[in-house]
């Protein structure tokens, strides 16, 4: 398992929890005192991302992304800050 | 005075029947017995808990809908609120921190009342003298928003640090005597003893005047109450506290 936290300057903490098997994501977890509406949209990011390749900037795109597409409403972090996460976690770098 | 599991479940009854116009707009106060602590609903128990000082002083865990950071609602050192509004109502902003500002405002109210000059610091505190007083978090479901915030009248830094995992480092003094430098509380500030009913007076005024809302007293609606039963099965669940 693989672990990253990040307090983002005057917003929240994320922490992510990942795993990855054959160059892919094959757990993610996010956690946090952020704040993120609907909060089901957390649950089906984690779920995009698994099988995704380990490449930082795909990842990037697929975080933005998604948040874009749902109108997510998010508090104390940005998109980009949820990719840096990810990819931090993962050692990896857009 | 409730269980964490019945006081979240009653916040949730309390937005649905909100939402679907069974009840007009609520504001509820309430302490917690036994003594709880509310993770947010992404953080996960194992990064924020530690679970055997929980056990020993027999304090519950609970998980709220909303998001934010873990509290320690304590039994006798804080009181507890909520406001429950229809999501569209044009006083409520779509923007999370102003959303956050206004409806935070009554408890700064409420604080002037008691003699306090308070803040609101974005994202979702309150503060006197730079020191949080009061965390809130807010959530919208049903189409209904609600917004639920806890007051410090007087608190234990060494509980609040042997429950929740702060820092990892060892508990020290040091430490604590550095989290009272961040924190205040009610007690505090007036140098006296404070009881229940007059932070609720205080709380009710500064609502009544923050929201220009006519505040009618009432007990929990028959339909209120089959939602609380619902809900509060789910709060107790492990699969709902243990999510993350």
């Amino acid at each position: 398992m693989k672990r990253f936290e990040y307090k983002v300057p005057g917003g929240k903490l994320l922490r992510v929890k990942v795993e990855d098997r054959d160059g892919r994501i094959s757990f993610l977890q996010i956690t946090g005192d952020f704040f993120l509406l609907p909060e089901t949209d957390l649950e089906m990011l984690e779920n995009k991302l698994i099988g995704y390749p380990l490449d930082a900037g795909k990842i990037v795109d697929a975080v933005t992304g998604f948040f874009a597409e749902r109108k997510t409403t998010i508090a104390g972090a940005s998109p980009a800050d949820f990719a840096y996460v990810i990819n931090s976690a993962l050692g990896i770098r857009a | 005075m409730a269980d964490a599991y019945t006081n979240m479940a009653v916040d949730e009854a309390l937005a649905q029947a909100r939402g679907e116009g069974k009840s007009p707009d609520t504001l509820r106060f309430y302490m917690w017995k036994p003594s709880a602590v509310t993770l947010g609903y992404f953080q996960s128990v194992e990064d924020e808990v530690n679970l055997d000082a929980l056990k020993e002083y027999g304090i519950y865990l609970n998980r709220r809908i909303s998001g934010g950071g873990a509290v320690l609602n304590s039994a006798t050192g804080e009181i507890t609120y909520s406001v429950v509004m229809d999501e569209r109502d044009p006083r409520v902003s779509s923007d999370p921190v102003e959303s956050y500002r206004y409806l935070c405002h009554g408890i700064i109210e409420a604080l002037a009342i008691l003699g306090i000059k308070a803040d609101f610091k974005p994202i979702n505190d309150i503060i006197v003298g730079g020191k949080k007083i009061s965390g809130n978090a807010q959530i919208r479901r049903y189409g209904a928003v609600l917004h639920h915030g806890t007051l410090l009248v007087d608190y234990s830094a060494r509980e609040m640090f042997s429950v929740l995992k702060i820092s990892k480092e060892k508990l020290s003094d040091k430490m604590i005597q550095q989290a009272e430098e961040r924190v205040t509380t009610i007690r505090r500030l007036l140098g006296r003893q404070i009881n229940f009913d007059e932070v609720r007076d205080a709380f009710e005024e500064g609502y009544r005047r923050a929201l220009n809302a006519e505040l009618v007293p009432g007990e929990l609606t028959p339909y209120e109450n089959g939602l609380v039963k619902k809900f509060r099965e789910r709060y107790a669940s492990r699969e709902w506290i243990y999510r993350r």
